[in-house]
């Protein structure tokens, strides 16, 4: 019983695909302008996936609590001394001071990312030595070294000069030495980055002797970690204390705002694939309605009719759906989703010039499938089942 | 009996503006393995007999029995499983699919019963080899000639193995040769037991000898001369 | 939270079901009004070829319900980095009253939505379409549980407010606690793991009792038995298997087994235990239109297919629970 309904069905869905290969040039525009749909909004969802799957891993490094300090609501350089006053809440592991700011180069106009932190100091930062390609870590002491990233030395055009300047705010020049360069593969976290010591950053950015930007501070168990916020935020009144988890849900809240107001404007061309769907579906030619009455007065169900369209509204979803996602990846993988690029540019301060790698779960293609194959099948089903009723007396009679 | 009619009547479109009277008080009754010939002109109501004696629809009162059945009050689902069972259908203009090959459309019945590719192939190649189309197999039944898709036609009405062959106007588009052929190859059906009913006021159907018993239809009713 | 595109998804496959209900409920009442097998007119025929599409709509609408039940906890799972506190699909399903009812009632609705199709199965099978009006009767009682579960999901989903660092006035402190929070709280794990057992148990020996010689009354038990089996099952999953499964002995959630991490081991466990309680369920209420016109037979060989279905079904669902339990048994704490 239950092998003949699967030969059954596996009978229609034959006759399905010979059915759509017999129209073939109705079929052909529809599953094109179907994959160019899902195209659409598959990159989109890729593209801000894997951005924000970027923001997580960037924030992995985050310190655990940020604190800042806050004039006239704009943050401004904090004293060291600060720090020293946090070291008796119980739980602190380290207060690392941080001289952290974008340096804007106006000769290539690009921006980038200064970072004067003590390597030694860092918690991890002994895992920093691992992600150089030469060189080694400013230490102590050491005047005007920095370690690069690659986007930098690009920027630049440094290769093998050791030796660069950059401007104070008093347009003094100062004269800065690679003592390393990074990796490649870090270029997420650090392409633009010029790394180098506190004292080094200070004086590159004018920054007062005992100040910093911020202070980051470690904690030993990562569950007290609004607990310890909460009496940072009560020792300095004057501060602006940030946590991790805390940074993270406003990065997800945005993404998530983000990508679903582009899903509204990517919906107008769902709607409007399905409306030429439906219209594609509904009329019935007469050799169509010839045919289908031919099968019916052979011994055809209503039932095996509406099989054959489903199955047809089914290959062709699911091949769009193939092509849709394939290209999108490809798009995203290796194209660096260009199409997107305008909307993206808030994004970009995040993620500069990278490759985005889009890395998809089951559930992103239930997503994907509930915005483009659902509303298909849905608009289909109806044009379906009136040409299943046609009368199968019609194939009779002159 | 494989057919009964008992006071038959199909009314198209009942209790609206365009009523339809098209058959009115059909009695007949068609013993197996006999042929038979409905014959009258175009609009007599031969073709609505013949559709309900092919269970396409029920008829409006009456009752009709066929191959053990009754058709009346059957929803579409009952007639079509029935149909496909006891009926096999001779088309006047032939009815193939003209893009599918010689062998899908004689398959084509036997789709919905989930019957496999292979068995499919094997049935039709016997009845293809007797009627001498086996070389045709591959072709489209839109590019053979026309005594070729009659024999395509009978293929497919066989192919179910039904006990009723049904044929409307058969020989309207063939030449006398082949209509003589069509009828010999009837004969020989009948030969073997099947039932035959013919719809037709081609005189070279009607007067052949093979034709049990001719019944005459005019304006919906059997006509005794 | 609208604007996400979980969200936006949900409630376009909301709407999308609503619409096809809709369609499928005009045919509901125009048989429940026109219905006359008896007569030969244009509009008996239309009915009877709309029968086909209100089935169809409904087997999309248990299609679509499949997909939104999972889309639902899936959502939920993305919401939970949006939302203080949560850590996964549990969190932000306790962030908002509507979160759990909404799951429950898609759950319902998948049982719902396959005991209508089963009972149209029934009815075509039958050359009196007996249960045409009850069939189409309880389509229309589906419409407002349909409409439920739309609202109740579009509150779930306006109801969500995340939290938003702003940088006016400093620390936004989300409470931690809601990370730790469970479904069930406090139910004591041996005396579940027996009852489980105990339960399948019984339930085994129920539907081999049953194969061998059909007894109404142990019929209706089964069916009951397994009404009281399917929340059982779930708590047992929730506070039992799933922990064994993330082999962390605190990680106690119903959802996670659905994620990738996990190698979708949720998906064969909830499929077996749902299709196998929607079998045992339906096992002895079709019993019930036995007695209509030509469904004697049709009913016989269901009852009988349901019986072994759910029976094969949870052995599947039952040797899917024990294995990572057992698994933990023989390889030992952290393997």
């Amino acid at each position: 019983m239950a092998k003949r309904g699967i030969e059954k069905q596996l009978n229609i869905l034959d006759y399905a695909l010979s059915s759509l290969w017999r129209r073939r040039t109705k079929n052909l525009s529809i599953l094109l302008v179907f994959s160019a749909v899902i195209f659409l909004v598959a990159s989109f969802l890729m593209v801000s996936k894997a951005l924000s799957d970027r923001a997580g891993q960037l924030l992995v490094a985050a310190p655990e609590i940020t604190v800042q300090r806050m004039s006239a609501g704009r943050q401004e350089a904090i004293p060291l001394a600060h720090g020293e006053r946090l070291q008796g809440i119980f739980g602190i592991r380290r207060v690392v001071p941080r001289v952290w700011g974008y340096y804007f180069d106006e000769v290539t106009g690009a921006n980038f990312t200064v970072l004067g932190v003590d390597p030694l100091q860092m918690p991890g930062g002994d895992g920093l030595a691992t992600a150089l390609a030469r060189g080694r870590l400013p230490e102590e002491g050491e005047a005007g070294m920095v370690v690069v990233g690659q986007g930098v030395v690009e920027t630049l055009a440094l290769e093998n000069r050791q030796l660069f300047s950059l401007f104070r705010p008093d347009l003094s020049l100062k004269t800065l030495t690679v003592s390393g360069e990074f990796a490649k593969e870090t270029g997420i976290m650090t392409a633009d980055l010029l790394l180098m010591h506190p004292a080094e950053a200070r004086d590159l950015f004018l920054i007062a002797p005992g100040f910093a930007t911020d202070l980051c501070i470690s904690v030993a168990n990562s569950r007290e970690i609004e607990t310890i916020a909460r009496k940072i935020a009560e020792l300095l009144p004057d501060c602006r204390v940030l946590t991790r988890p805390q940074i993270q849900k406003t990065y997800q809240v945005v993404f998530g705002w983000r990508s679903g107001f582009a899903s509204i404007c990517l919906l107008s061309a769902v709607a409007a694939f399905i409306i030429l769907a439906w219209d594609k579906a509904s009329g019935l030619a007469p050799e169509e309605r010839r045919e289908i009455a031919i099968l019916k007065v052979l011994g055809w169900e209503t039932a095996d009719v509406l099989a054959v369209r489903f199955w047809e509204a089914c290959l062709v979803s699911g091949l769009a759906f193939l092509l849709g996602m394939l290209s999108a990846f490809a798009h995203v993988l290796f194209f660096s989703a260009f199409l997107f690029r305008p909307i993206l540019l808030g994004w970009s301060v995040l993620a500069p010039g990278l490759s985005l790698v889009p890395a998809l779960a089951l559930g992103d293609f239930l997503l994907l499938a509930a915005f483009t194959v659902l509303p298909y099948l849905a608009a289909t089903v109806i044009p379906a089942w009136r040409s299943a009723t046609v009368p199968a007396d019609s194939a009779l009679g002159g | 009996m494989l057919i009964a009619l008992e006071n038959v009547c199909k009314i198209y479109n009942q209790g609206q503006a365009n009523e339809v009277r098209a058959l009115s008080g059909i009695d007949l009754s068609v013993e197996a393995g006999s042929m038979l010939c409905l014959k009258g002109p175009s609009g007599s109501g031969k073709s609505t007999l013949l559709a309900i004696i092919g269970c396409v629809f029920p008829p409006t009162s009456g009752r009709a029995a066929i191959a053990g059945k009754q058709l009346a009050r059957l929803p579409d689902r009952f007639l079509t499983i029935h149909r496909r069972e006891s009926i096999g259908f001779i088309f006047q203009k032939f009815n193939v699919l003209p893009e599918l090959t010689v062998l899908e459309n004689i398959t084509l019945p036997l789709l919905p019963l989930g019957i496999s590719p292979r068995e499919r192939r094997q049935r039709a190649k016997t009845l293809m080899e007797r009627l001498g189309i086996a070389h045709r197999e591959n072709f489209p039944a839109g590019q053979i000639s026309g005594g070729e898709l009659q024999r395509v036609a009978i293929a497919r009405a066989l192919i179910n193995r039904p006990p009723i062959i049904l044929a409307d106007e058969p020989t309207a588009h063939l030449d006398t040769p082949l209509s003589r052929e069509f009828m010999a190859i009837m004969q020989q059906l009948q030969a073997e037991g099947k039932t035959i009913v013919i719809a037709s006021h081609d005189p070279l159907v009607f007067e052949h000898p093979a034709i049990d018993r001719q019944v005459a239809i005019q304006d919906g009713r059997i006509h005794v001369p | 939270m609208f604007l996400n595109p979980w969200s936006i998804a949900l409630t376009l496959c909301g709407l999308l079901a609503l619409a096809l209900g809709a369609v499928a409920s005009r045919t509901a009442l125009r048989v429940l009004r026109f219905w006359d097998l008896g007569s030969d007119s244009n509009r008996q025929i239309s009915l009877e070829g709309e029968i086909w599409l209100s089935s169809t709509l409904m087997a999309y609408g248990l299609g679509f319900q499949i997909v939104t039940l999972f889309l639902f906890v899936l959502a939920a799972d993305q919401f939970a980095q949006a939302i203080a506190g949560a850590m996964c699909a549990t969190g932000s399903l306790l962030a908002s009253p509507y979160g759990v009812p909404t799951l429950l009632v898609k759950l319902c609705g998948l049982f719902f939505y396959g005991f209508w199709l089963l009972l149209h199965q029934l009815d075509i099978r039958s050359e009196h379409y007996p249960l045409v009006r009850s069939k189409y009767l309880y389509l229309l009682l589906l419409i407002p549980f349909l409409v439920l579960d739309v609202s109740l999901q579009t509150l779930y989903i306006a109801g969500l407010k995340p939290d938003i660092i702003t940088s006016c006035c400093g620390v936004v402190f989300g409470s931690t606690a809601a990370g730790e929070s469970n479904l069930l709280g406090g139910s004591s794990r041996h005396g579940l793991l027996i009852a489980f057992s105990l339960a399948s148990l019984s339930l085994a020996g129920m539907a081999t009792i049953l194969l061998r010689r059909w007894r109404p009354r142990l019929a209706w038990s089964y069916s009951l038995g397994w009404l009281c089996f399917l929340p059982l099952a779930l708590v047992v999953i929730t506070t039992v298997v799933s922990s064994y499964v993330y082999a962390m002995p605190y990680h106690k959630c119903p959802f996670c087994l659905l994620k990738p991490e996990y190698h979708y081991f949720g998906l064969p466990l909830y499929g077996s235990l749902l299709l196998a309680g929607f079998f045992g369920m339906s096992a002895a209420p079709t019993g019930l239109v036995r007695s209509k016109p030509g469904l004697a037979r049709v009913v016989d060989s269901y009852q009988r297919l349901a019986v072994k279905g759910s029976l094969l079904l949870l052995v599947i669902f039952a040797g899917l629970s024990w294995y990572h339990f057992l698994k933990y048994l023989l390889v030992g704490g952290e393997g």
